[in-house]
């Protein structure tokens, strides 16, 4: 594997076509739907939003909410009055100033615009005030602890209300922010194009223009990367990854993300309407397995939804060895036979098929049924299913990976799971806007659902990205986006 | 003839409206909600419910499909439900692209497969004969994927004489656009080839025993003069049907192949569309295509009339 470097520069060049202008290449998993902050709901248009959009705050490697186009803010009223003072003097790509205005506009259309997926964020919004040009005041309805750190994602995007206004359903199609950014053309399935926004606020960044290319198969993104085609790839299928560290030419970043992954029962019918049955199934899981066998030992195996490294994350935490005997007693000589629901895939397939190896050791027999993503998601939301494979990308507020899992009704409670303690319990962490606070509130709840066993927790992925040496100012944040203002290639 | 072509277009219709309430039937059979996949892991009840009714997916299937085909008699195909973008703007943008690369696999693949199927007819039963009759038989069992994968390898990643992906419309840039589109079209072409080689052989091989043939043998006509102007003659058109039917396959093959190479052609647009449920989309780009494969066919069987009088008047 050693392409030549004047053919791979010539290419670079061609693909271009300005030469001397810098070119950074990301190859991504998947076509960025929507990039509208307010449409937006997957994982990948973040990575292209937060290039074009500033946020009000945002989150360093420690998790830590820093200023960002709040350059500071005050909690006051009970945790009611969120106050913030903007940066001074930015301006959105069209030229339009970022006042406290185009703020407030920023907020109520992520509240309000048809088909806004930010709408459950920012439910505890009472009003946005403007108090002056430089100073933007929201009251919540109730206090919500996890406020400042939506704020560090899609609902804290602010967006030119200019061009929001003039493009209406067309804005995802033409986006205007004030990021290092800004948007040049989209062609589906083929590439999202930024250059540099040479008058940033906070400096200008280093490279000139940022490219985005789709390649869902995994393979194929490698092959690209190794090639000279693109020069970032996230994320590398596991298995890729001492291919890349024993390659001279490459580099990975390889750091801890904030997403769970596991296994949802379904407690509203047979066989898991049995808390004995999840339980059972659940001693038989070999987490270390699991993370050396599939993942090559890129995922830290779990026992809970929250990530080691986050503020709330137990540093108690036992990680659960298998219990054979304990699975069997749990049984007690009733025979157990379900199906597992996953999707098809290299490591999907590998990891249903473990899983089934460990329940068998036990006696207990799964039927592995791989249905498409879709089909997934529609069988879970109808709880037409028996178990399934399904995790959550994480947020870095700890509210984000468990209140709608486990409330009852909760958006994203696929397991049907009900319990009046539990509800009350994350209800009141939410309401609780110290940190040590809502961590006790947590743990009492997660030992509750820990015992009833909706889901059981297997591992924390890590986040993965591959890169030519020569990249640098790529910071590991554990959120999984990458930021490229700081970005350059030697 | 012409009288002919308007009777094969007009026995056209009924099929395409039979092929309106199929594409139609056959995507809400599809499992998976396009609101709640467009929404993702993030999808609230509310928020799927609210999407559902702009999308007008509320309304009772039989209501979505005439409204649906009004809109299509009126050439609008809908938008996309991803980004609101029209169906009939991302089809034009996306057709040329996978022809493009359609008719440069099928020039690769004649390329291929003239000189082969007639050498293996000329040496019928020789090592050469047997070597080709091996080949394309490799050429047929090879997945796609394998043999795009296995080109991109060599020629990008060990050679890297030609890069992995990407696409330059012809017009912007024609040597790179060719460059960049020869590994897809390569790995397209060389079933094709395989397949046109055995039936141009095959059809020679019967050929060269008819009457006729004897005769401008017995004639003194030389052995590659008969081959040629008697022989391949004929001998093509059979393979004009193969041609064509195979032409109508590349449109779809090209799904795999688009995929492989990032080429942002027809193909990816549908497995796109497929895997987001963008209904629009898929009902655009299938109809399109139904419409594609008769235009193929259609100009096949003006081919074959034209070579074969008794065609027309059946």
């Amino acid at each position: 594997m050693r392409p030549a470097p004047r053919t791979l520069a010539l290419f670079t060049l061609l693909a271009l076509g300005t030469a001397g202008a810098q070119t950074v290449t990301v190859g991504l998993d998947a076509d960025p739907p929507r990039l509208d902050p307010a449409l937006s709901s997957a994982f990948v248009d973040r990575q292209v939003l937060n290039q074009i959009f500033d946020k009000l705050v945002d989150l360093d490697q420690n998790l830590k909410i820093v200023p960002a186009i709040a350059r500071s803010w005050k909690v006051t009223n009970g945790g009611l009055t969120y106050t913030f003072t903007l940066r001074p003097g930015v301006k959105f790509h069209d030229g339009t100033p970022l006042d406290a205005s185009a703020v407030k506009y920023s907020l109520e259309r992520n509240m309000t615009v048809e088909g806004s997926a930010r709408k459950n964020e920012l439910s505890s919004v009472k009003e946005v005030k403007v108090v002056n040009p430089q100073t933007v005041q929201v009251t919540l309805k109730q206090p919500y602890g996890p406020f400042l750190a939506t704020l560090t994602d899609r609902a804290g995007m602010i967006v030119s209300p200019t061009a929001a206004q003039k493009a209406g359903a067309d804005f995802q199609n033409n986006p205007v922010g004030s990021g290092p950014f800004q948007f040049v053309s989209r062609k589906r399935q083929d590439n999202v194009t930024l250059q540099a926004n040479k008058g940033y606020w906070d400096g200008a960044p280093k490279i000139d223009k940022l490219v985005f290319r789709p390649f869902p198969d995994g393979d194929v993104r490698l092959a690209n990367l190794l090639s000279g085609a693109v020069q970032v790839i996230t994320p590398i299928d596991p298995k890729d990854i001492s291919k890349l560290e024993q390659n001279q030419k490459f580099e990975v970043l390889n750091y801890p993300g904030l997403g769970f992954q596991g296994i949802w029962f379904n407690v509203t019918r047979a066989p898991f309407n049995n808390k004995a049955n999840r339980q059972a199934v659940a001693a038989t899981i070999d987490r270390d397995a699991v993370a050396k066998v599939v993942f090559y030992n890129t995922v830290k195996p779990a026992a809970g939804p929250f990530a080691p490294g986050t503020p709330v994350y137990n540093k108690n935490t036992r990680i659960p060895a298998p219990d054979l005997n304990a699975a069997r007693q749990r049984l007690a000589g009733r025979p157990l036979t379900f199906t597992l629901l996953t999707t098809p895939g290299t490591v999907t397939t590998q990891l249903a098929q473990l899983y089934q190896a460990m329940f068998a050791q036990a006696g207990i027999n799964a039927k592995i049924q791989q249905v498409e993503f879709g089909t997934l998601l529609d069988r879970a939301d109808k709880q037409d299913y028996d178990a399934l494979i399904l995790g959550w990308s994480g947020r870095p507020d700890p509210d984000g990976n468990i209140y709608d899992f486990f409330v009852t009704d909760g958006s994203n409670n696929q397991a049907g799971y009900s319990n009046k303690t539990v509800d009350g319990l994350l209800a009141k962490a939410r309401a609780q806007n110290s940190l040590n606070a809502r961590s006790a509130t947590y743990n009492v709840a997660l030992n509750q659902i820990v015992s009833d066993v909706p889901y059981v927790w297997v591992y924390h992925p890590n986040n993965l990205v591959g890169m030519v040496k020569g990249m640098s100012g790529l910071k590991p944040i554990p959120d999984g986006i990458v930021r490229f203002k700081d970005a350059d290639l030697k | 003839m012409i009288q002919f072509a308007i009777r094969r277009l007009l026995s056209a219709l009924p099929t395409l409206l039979v092929v309106t309430v199929l594409v139609f039937g056959m995507v809400q059979l599809l499992p998976g909600d396009p609101a709640r996949l467009l929404l993702g892991e993030e999808a609230t009840p509310a928020a799927v419910a609210e999407l559902r009714r702009s999308l007008g997916l509320d309304r009772p299937v039989p209501e979505q499909y005439f409204r649906w085909l009004g809109d299509v008699a009126r050439l609008d195909l809908g938008a996309s439900v991803k980004d609101n973008t029209s169906v009939g703007g991302l089809i034009a943008d996306k057709l040329p692209t996978t022809l493009q690369l359609a008719v440069f696999a099928m020039l690769i693949s004649l390329l291929i497969a003239l000189p082969a199927g007639i050498l293996g007819a000329m040496r019928q039963n020789s090592w050469v004969d047997r070597l080709l009759t091996l080949l394309a038989l490799s050429g047929i069992s090879l997945p796609s994927f394998f043999l795009g994968i296995l080109l991109i390898y060599l020629f990008s990643i060990r050679l890297a004489w030609i890069p992995a992906s990407g696409y330059v419309p012809f017009l912007e840039d024609p040597g790179r656009n060719l460059l960049l589109l020869l590994l897809p079209a390569v790995t397209l072409g060389v079933p094709t080839a395989a397949v046109l080689t055995r039936y141009l052989r095959s059809s020679m091989l019967e050929v060269m025993t008819q009457d006729y043939v004897r005769t401008a043998h017995a004639k003194g006509v030389t052995g590659g003069r008969v081959m040629f102007k008697h022989g391949l003659r004929n001998a093509l058109i059979p393979v004009i049907t193969a041609f064509g039917l195979q032409l109508g396959g590349l449109l779809g093959g090209a799904v795999i192949t688009e995929q492989i190479f990032s080429v942002p052609g027809f193909g990816r647009l549908l497995v796109d569309a497929v895997f987001t449920r963008d209904l629009p989309v898929i009902q655009g780009v299938v109809l399109v295509s139904a419409v594609a494969v008769f235009l193929v066919s259609f100009l096949v069987d003006l081919a074959y009339a034209a070579v074969d009088p008794r065609i027309r008047y059946h």
